[in-house]
């Protein structure tokens, strides 16, 4: 393991313990930050749907951290109890026989719009999204939650497919395009309903063409990659003295109570009496680790060159999204501990992404990189299985030993740590929560399908007895797809 | 019609090694014909047209064999529509030949001509183990008929139009409803009056309008003589309906493009003989035409006895990128949601030839037809499956791409997976 990796781990570790703490926080609130605390997402107000525990038997389980094995898994108050082979039959626990059948666990989408990009696209919508706000490259106080609509078809869409968490990021259209949210796509009317207990929010970033060109387009800045680079350093500066000022205020709260006197608790302003600014504040955040960045970019010098420059101010990308030409720089995103998530094959729509390849995915992976596959719309949301199944099979005609119970990661663990979450989703080991999939044959089939889908232990989707309440509102009385 | 011409001499004459005779030994042979499978087929080849597909059928002494060791083989893919050949990269609007952006042309616009044989979407196909393509010009500046969409047969990579005006192409709906003035029901009412001035003309009678307004006219000829279906971009239920009653009164044969509501008129269409290229990875509503849209709309259109070919779109991704794996996937979640395996080939092999009305036996294994095959490694309708061999006329053709370039480029020497 390089310096870099190793450096790169020790943050990971640094924002999952972070994060385990606001799972915390969600359960027991923590007392308030003596200065400028940092505005935290409101609770969850999911709940997980009626439950038993089960235990599933007889199922080809991809475990998702890279084992396989013919068995069972035993579901207990909502998480994963024991996973192998001919597990004891507990008193009081519903056997459900998956003979034949596959398990995985629940799929990971970390880049939709859904509820943003609302379904069906009506031409004002076009006109006027919600994807973004796209008045300022600087709309990091943005947060994308406030524009979602849960009763969005795709979120159902996504259900049916296999997906049990996935995040909701702003587009692509500005430098600094505000905070994601990582949900549940269950049946909700509000966004508390579907928010992921505790998970925390990414910072949305997007590199290139993009922020360019919708800037640039209107006479204003950024109107080139070099200016890109320029402004988010002007930006990053600020937002690091506010840190810098945090961090000030931190210590010397903390020899207050060394000295036995209590920090103030004044709930407001950042320290040194400056007005509050928001944008400077999630920068702030990001900067002190509190929010991992997903960056939109697609080519590999433009990468290459966000993360070297977002590294100067101590921001980790968690992942690079799109990145049609990770397979270009596959060792330098392992060094950087960056995911790349990728297409299999989209590509040619622009300049961009005009040498987008199919084995993309592998290569990053036998870089010893982390690969996601991810979807961006709701046909390859449905199809992520898929997609994977395509990536894996493009790297083994490349020569690479890529075995199912290796490329499951690239939808189930891996995008499970770029959330922050990677203790609690994305494995089929003790101790996760029991998001997982029965799928009717080997899940990189198109044959197959998702026979179960559980959430937190709960059957979310039943395809053999679908739940009326699955079907969005949008499609009551519509006579539509699913009805 | 030099295209045309230049294409069958080529793709059927002139190949040098295509004079030669052949023969695949040991196929899984899908025919998309009503002998469904063979298996252990010899598939007997010369000059680039298939002589015989028998079980174990023996191989003249002397002929060249080559053993497919049991896999898949079927005829080379068809896309019933695509846009390959007409955009290399969307964000170039000088290399965006899709459709006229400005200006009056309609019908008189031939697609064919703005073809760039040269086109990497047209290597990629190939190389996908695609053998023939309808490529159709997107929306008109003006008015509702978008021009005349080409038939592709891409043994000859120099010259891949093999019918230029294969169909002519009208919008309806969404696509449609400014460009008819505001209401979608305007459309018929356009096309009637378009249709009504080309009759005119047809019997010698005067026109008073501009020079490209004629052509426009005179281009709908084939159309009112049965020389070409009109194709009918469509998704709602009440404009597929249009479409047919519109067809019916003007004695137009009609194939509806999109078809998201289709299973919803599934018995008109059958009892019309409409047929319908869908995307089988339509099944949310995108659009407020597309509120019906299924997964099933592909098995319940067949059932009904409608003809059915496929165009995957998957919101644009596979469309004109991609266009051999995105047909293998749309098929392949056509079976999961209940159509038969033959039936799903079948439309993205032997249904868009007849679909378009393109004569000759394209994309059926049987005696006659164009030696166009692919030797998969896998079950073709799965995504994951890839050509072994693909056989356009004859030919071994290679599998380079450019995208092929950039993996071997940067292949890494040595995985450092553990």
């Amino acid at each position: 393991m390089t310096d870099r990796k190793a450096a790169a781990t020790h943050r990971l570790r640094r924002w999952t313990g972070r994060f385990a703490a606001a799972g915390l926080a969600a359960l027991a609130p923590l007392p308030a930050p003596a200065q400028a605390p940092a505005l935290e997402p409101p609770a969850s107000r999911y709940q997980p749907l009626p439950r038993r525990d089960l235990l599933l038997t007889g199922a080809t389980i991809l475990d998702g951290a890279g084992g396989r094995l013919t068995g069972d898994i035993l579901v207990r108050d909502g998480r994963i109890a024991a996973v192998g082979p001919r597990l004891p039959r507990p008193e009081g626990v519903e056997i459900v026989a998956a003979d034949g059948r596959w398990i995985t666990p629940g799929l990971i989408d970390i880049h939709t719009h859904y509820g943003t990009y609302l379904l069906p696209q009506t031409r004002g919508e076009a006109e006027v999204s919600d994807v973004i706000e796209s008045s300022d490259p600087n709309v990091a106080d943005t947060w994308i939650e406030h524009a979602v609509r849960p009763a969005d078809p795709a979120f159902s869409h996504a259900l049916r497919s296999g997906v049990t968490t996935l995040q909701i990021l702003p587009g692509s259209g500005a430098l600094f395009g505000g905070r994601s949210v990582v949900v549940h796509p269950v049946p909700a009317v509000t966004l508390a309903q579907m928010r992921f207990p505790g998970a925390p929010q990414g910072l949305k970033m997007a590199c290139g063409g993009n922020p360019a060109s919708s800037f640039g387009g209107r006479g204003r800045a950024p109107n080139s990659r070099q200016g890109e680079i320029a402004l988010i350093r002007r930006t990053l500066i600020d937002a690091q003295r506010l840190a810098g000022r945090r961090a000030a205020h931190r210590r010397s709260d903390g020899d207050r109570g060394r000295q036995g006197r209590r920090g103030r608790r004044d709930g407001g302003g950042p320290p040194g009496g400056h007005e509050r600014d928001l944008r400077l504040e999630t920068l702030a955040d990001a900067i002190e680790g509190r929010l991992p960045v997903h960056l939109h970019c697609y080519r590999a010098e433009d990468i290459a060159t966000w993360i070297e420059v977002l590294g100067e101010f101590g921001l980790r990308v968690a992942a690079v999204h799109h990145a049609t030409e990770a397979y270009k720089i596959a060792p330098l995103l392992a060094d950087a501990g960056v995911c790349a998530a990728v297409w299999p094959d989209w590509w040619g729509f622009k300049r961009e992404a005009e040498d987008g390849i199919r084995e993309n995915a592998a290569f990053v992976d036998a870089a010893g990189g982390c690969a996601i596959l991810h979807s961006d719309i709701p046909v390859l949301g449905s199809l992520l299985n898929i997609e994977a199944a395509k990536a894996a099979a493009a790297g083994r005609r490349a020569g690479l030993d890529i075995p199912p119970e290796r490329a499951i990661r690239w939808i189930t663990s891996n995008p499970a740590g770029t959330l922050g979450l990677g203790d609690r989703i994305g494995r089929l080991a003790p101790g996760f929560n029991a998001d997982l999939v029965v799928w009717s044959g080997d899940p990189f089939s198109i044959y197959s399908r998702a026979d179960l889908v559980l959430i937190d232990g709960a059957v979310a989707h039943d395809r053999a007895n679908p739940s009326p309440r699955n079907v969005p509102d949008f499609e009551l009385g519509r006579e539509g797809a699913w009805q | 019609m030099k295209g045309r011409l230049a294409a069958l001499l080529l793709a059927f004459g002139a190949a040098p090694a295509a004079a030669e005779s052949w023969a695949i030994t040991g196929a899984r042979a899908h025919t998309a014909t009503s002998q469904g499978t063979i298996e252990d087929a010899t598939i007997l080849i010369r000059d680039g047209t298939i002589v015989s597909v028998a079980s174990g059928g023996a191989v003249p002494a002397g002929t060249r064999s080559r053993s497919a060791g049991g896999r898949n083989v079927t005829p080379a893919l068809a896309a019933a529509a695509t846009q390959i050949g007409l955009s290399d990269l969307g964000s170039a609007p000088e290399s965006d030949d899709r459709r006229i952006r400005s200006g009056p042309l309609g019908a008189a616009f031939i697609v064919a001509d703005s073809v760039d044989p040269g086109s990497l979407t047209l290597a990629l196909a190939r190389a996908d183990g695609v053998g023939h393509a309808f490529v159709f010009p997107g929306p008109p500046a003006q008015g509702v008929i978008s021009g005349y969409g080409a038939w592709l047969s891409l043994a000859d990579p120099a010259a891949p139009v093999a019918q230029e005006q294969a169909a002519l192409v009208a919008v309806a709906g969404i696509l449609a409803t400014d460009l008819a003035g505001g209401s979608r029901g305007a459309v018929w009412t356009q096309l009637r009056i378009a249709l009504e001035e080309a009759r005119r003309l047809r019997a010698g009678g005067r026109f008073d309008g501009s020079a490209v307004e004629r052509a426009n006219h005179e281009a709908l000829l084939p159309l009112l003589e049965r020389r070409v279906p009109l194709a009918v971009m469509a998704q709602r239920e009440a404009d597929i309906r249009g479409a047919a009653a519109f067809a019916r009164e003007q004695g137009l044969r009609l194939v509806i493009l999109g078809g998201a509501e289709a299973w919803r008129a599934a018995d008109l269409l059958a009892a019309q003989r409409v047929a319908v290229v869908l995307d089988p990875l339509d099944d949310l509503p995108t659009s407020l035409d597309t509120i019906g849209a299924r997964p099933d709309n592909a098995a319940r259109l067949a059932a009904a006895g409608v003809e059915i070919a496929f165009s995957v779109s998957a919101q644009g991704v596979w469309l004109s990128y991609n266009v051999g794996p995105g047909l293998r996937t749309g098929a392949g979640l056509a079976v999961a949601n209940g159509l038969p395996h033959d039936r799903a080939l079948r439309a993205i092999t032997a249904a868009p030839a007849r679909i378009w009305g393109i004569a000759g036996g394209i994309g059926e294994l049987r005696p006659g037809a164009p030696a166009d095959l692919v030797i998969w490694d896998g079950d073709p309708l799965e995504p994951a499956s890839a050509p072994v061999s693909v056989i356009l006329a004859g030919r071994e053709i290679s599998l380079v791409t450019r995208q092929t370039l950039l993996r071997d480029r940067y292949a890494p020497a040595t995985p450092r997976t553990p």
